[in-house]
């Protein structure tokens, strides 16, 4: 069986800092001095960084942010790509599709990037107008892959069965339809997810709504350059848990889709024969679940 | 050697998943240029037989036995579009078989040769028109090209035994008729076809052997003539008993007319391509009597049968409850009018959302149309379940656990627990083997009796199902080109498409008789 050894290096890979960043901050000790900046050792495991504070003060502290923004602002993209996609899946009237899903294709023809950049200028965000930005240019993406794995759904017979029993719009929508793309959904959640840590960080990288010297793992890369070569641990170290997580999510998405995915698919080794039935085996060109 | 050298070897093979016998000591011998056919219901073992060969068996089974292969062996499944790299064009799938055959010649004549070996392959499984087909994708071709392009790379693989598993189910007669030429060919080259059907008309005329199997064991086997015109197994005679031809409706009991089709012309397409697939000036459905609509796939006959229940938007002309007029769409139709008018759909198990439980499921009708409370909806649903043949435990399974025959009795259950005046059934017994559809034509029959006033309408490609209703329309080309009593159209049928279906029907042996 590999499913647990899959789950597990997920687990493992994306645990780290997930619990740093929940539970790093309760870790942290009183900000003593400031020492001088980039010295590696001197009372400090990770060194200090480019204003003297201690790195792994900064690394307990610098993963809430990041996380807690990246998280919200997948959430919230699914909230609204959730409904939009559903309704404009499952209604037959032409122009309520229309009227939903082409102001997203616009909005998904400006690169993500830039439609950061140009906002964030114009009106600097916080930590929650940051997620909410970054939600804004996940929706398009998110509505278009709810709308096309619920249209499949949607043009089963099931649905008609349950329009045939007279079923609500909430169950047919819900109960039957968002239900069966559960499986596509987490997948894309993930990738979502992946996509949100990548714009989160790169704000951050590039100082939109965070403060010069915030505790957050992608300011700390970005300010901690100047000193790599001297003490590298400063970008090293967060760069490394950006990266575990992004890595990690992915991991644990595919191993739980694996886990759904239905029986029958099972690799040929768990078939024990004794004796072998012995049949030479034509490029295979099919199976029956 | 004195016989034919045996080109498979099944000896003693049992397959268990979880402690299930799937398959037990079954044994087998297939000799080159020789159609085998396991015959036997859904369920018994045929398929995972069939694909033994291939070295392919349930995920976590436990297999003993031995299974010996001379040769490359093809496997056509019963849905071929499953095998088809729905991305590729045709031509490509097939000459990247093709290319991996020539690699030894010279580089100049590779690309030759493969083209040839494609255009060989092509002919051989009798595919016209061959140039234009390979530039098309899979979903581009019907059932039966696509059946036909997997038999192509299997012979372009050169396959010596050929699996073929269902290669006729839900087919029309006439189409049946096409996929038995072709195997009864590929026989005669020398290739040996292991056949695994329920449809028994297929199997008179194709199999040199047979091999009947129930519940994974092979109850009976031997030369076809022996085993089909003396069967010693008293399974396989309720298997090759005649179809039933007692009415499904009492004589002379339909009474007034519950539903009426008026100047009816239904569209399929959207905007500019939008093509009219089906016209029908007039039809009457009156309580108590059970219409069969037959005609060959793409006749209109579905089109029809949605258009009654409003699954089919599309369309001009009226349909009429009681003299009022129905809305075209259900979303539009009263609890009262959907209730009336109930369906059951083709593929049962497609009908069934696969997370909830199947009483579930059928119970929400009555709670959805006729308020009924959830405690009294449930205790119907298991009463009219219960009825139907579906145990207390079967049906608080999940749909996946259910056989398609259980399926379709649920569903069945499920539209009558609307108690519905008018119930349509789609090709509700297409895709059963003979026993199934028997005794779920029997149920049918009980309905129609019982309940007063139900009136079904039954469409089917099936002459032999279609025989016993108490009326029939013979759809064609999206027209109806003639409809009339039972006896009327199968003694004395007035148009040439319908004399010409009775034909196809008989000459395959299958009794249509009034």
């Amino acid at each position: 069986m590999k499913r647990p050894g899959r789950y597990a290096a997920g687990a493992a890979v994306a645990g780290v800092p997930l619990a740093l960043a929940v539970l790093g901050p309760f870790f942290v000790g009183e900000p003593g001095a400031r020492a001088a900046s980039f010295t590696p050792g001197g009372g400090h495991w990770l060194g200090t960084d480019f204003v003297g504070r201690d790195v792994l003060d900064q690394v307990l502290l610098g993963g809430r942010p990041v996380v807690l923004v990246a998280l919200a602002a997948t959430a919230l993209a699914y909230l609204v790509a959730l409904p939009v996609g559903l309704v404009s899946a499952l209604t037959h009237r032409r122009w309520l599709e229309e009227t939903l899903m082409r102001p997203l294709d616009v909005l998904l023809a400006v690169p993500s990037l830039l439609m950061l950049l140009l906002v964030a200028a114009a009106f600097p965000p916080g930590a929650v107008g940051l997620a909410l930005l970054v939600a804004l240019v996940s929706v398009p993406d998110a509505a278009r892959i709810v709308r096309a794995a619920a249209a499949e759904a949607a043009s089963r017979p099931a649905v008609e069965a349950l329009r045939m029993q007279g079923e609500s719009w909430w169950r047919l929508a819900v109960g039957y339809v968002g239900r069966s793309i559960l499986r596509t959904l987490a997948a894309d959640a993930g990738i979502r997810l992946t996509g949100a840590l990548y714009l989160v960080a790169t704000a951050a990288f590039l100082g939109i709504g965070v403060a010069p010297d915030a505790s957050d793992w992608a300011v700390m890369v970005d300010r901690n350059r100047a000193g790599l070569f001297i003490q590298p641990w400063a970008v090293v170290v967060p760069a490394l848990l950006i990266v575990a997580l992004t890595m990690g999510s992915n991991l644990l998405v595919d191993a739980a889709m694996e886990h759904r995915a239905p029986a029958g698919r099972t690799p040929r080794d768990r078939v024990r024969s004794e004796p072998a039935p012995r049949a030479p085996v034509p490029p295979r060109k099919g199976r029956r679940p | 050697m004195k016989q034919d050298p045996v080109l498979a070897d099944i000896d003693g093979l049992t397959v268990e998943v979880d402690g299930q016998v799937l398959v037990d000591r079954v044994g087998l011998r297939i000799r080159p240029g020789t159609v085998t056919a396991l015959v036997g219901a859904s369920g018994s073992g045929k398929t995972t037989t069939g694909l033994a060969l291939l070295g392919e068996y349930p995920a976590g089974a436990r297999v003993t036995g031995e299974v010996v292969v001379h040769g490359r062996i093809g496997f056509i499944p019963q849905h071929p579009a499953s095998v088809l790299n729905p991305a590729r064009r045709v031509g490509a799938l097939l000459r990247d078989m093709a290319r991996q055959q020539v690699r030894d010649l010279p580089r100049t004549r590779r690309r030759a040769a493969a083209r040839q070996r494609v255009a060989e392959a092509l002919a051989d499984a009798q595919l016209p028109d061959a140039a234009e087909l390979l530039r098309r994708y899979p979903h581009q071709l019907s059932g039966g090209q696509q059946q036909r392009v997997v038999l192509a790379q299997a012979l372009l693989l050169g396959a010596r035994v050929l699996v073929a598993d269902e290669p006729t189910t839900g087919q029309d007669a006439l189409t049946k008729r096409r996929v038995v030429d072709q195997l009864a060919s590929v026989a005669r080259r020398g290739i040996a076809v292991l056949l695994l059907s329920h449809d028994l008309d297929v199997v008179r005329e194709l199999a040199d052997e047979v091999v009947v199997m129930r519940g994974g064991r092979v109850v009976e086997k031997g030369p076809a003539h022996k085993v089909l015109e003396n069967p010693v197994h008293p399974w396989t005679r309720e298997l090759l008993a005649e179809p039933r031809t007692v009415p499904y409706a009492e004589e002379g009991r339909a009474g007034t007319e519950v539903l009426r089709v008026d100047g009816l012309v239904a569209h399929h397409g959207a905007g500019g391509s939008r093509v009219p697939v089906l016209r029908v000036a007039g039809l009457t459905l009156r309580t108590g009597e059970c219409l069969a609509v037959v005609g060959r796939s793409g006749s209109g006959k579905t089109t029809l049968a949605r258009c009654l229940a409003g699954l089919h938007r599309d369309h001009r002309g009226q349909v009429l409850l009681d003299g009022e007029p129905l809305p075209r769409s259900l979303r539009d139709r009263s609890r009262e009018q959907l209730a009336a008018v109930q369906y059951v759909f083709q593929d049962a198990r497609a009908a069934f959302d696969g997370h909830r439980p199947v009483l579930d499921q059928v119970a929400r009708t009555a709670v959805r149309l006729r308020g009924a409370g959830r405690e009294e909806a449930t205790a119907e649903a298991r009463r009219t379940l219960a009825d139907l043949g579906l145990g207390d435990d079967l049906v608080r399974r999940l749909p996946g656990l259910l056989s398609g025959g259980e399926l379709q009795r649920a569903a069945l259950a499920r539209a009558l627990l609307a108690r519905p005046r008018v119930l349509v059934c789609d090709e509700i017994t297409s895709g059963l083997d003979p026993v199934t559809r028997r005794s779920l034509l029997d149920l049918l029959t009980v309905l129609v009796r019982q309940r007063d006033g139900l009136c079904v309408v039954l469409i089917t490609h099936d002459l032999d199902t279609a025989a016993p209703a108490t009326r029939i329309a013979v759809l064609d080309g999206g027209e109806v080109v003639e409809v009339g009593d039972r006896e009327q159209i199968l003694t004395a049928p007035r148009h040439p498409f319908t004399v010409a279906l009775l034909r196809a029907s008989t000459r395959r042996g299958s009794a249509v008789r009034p």
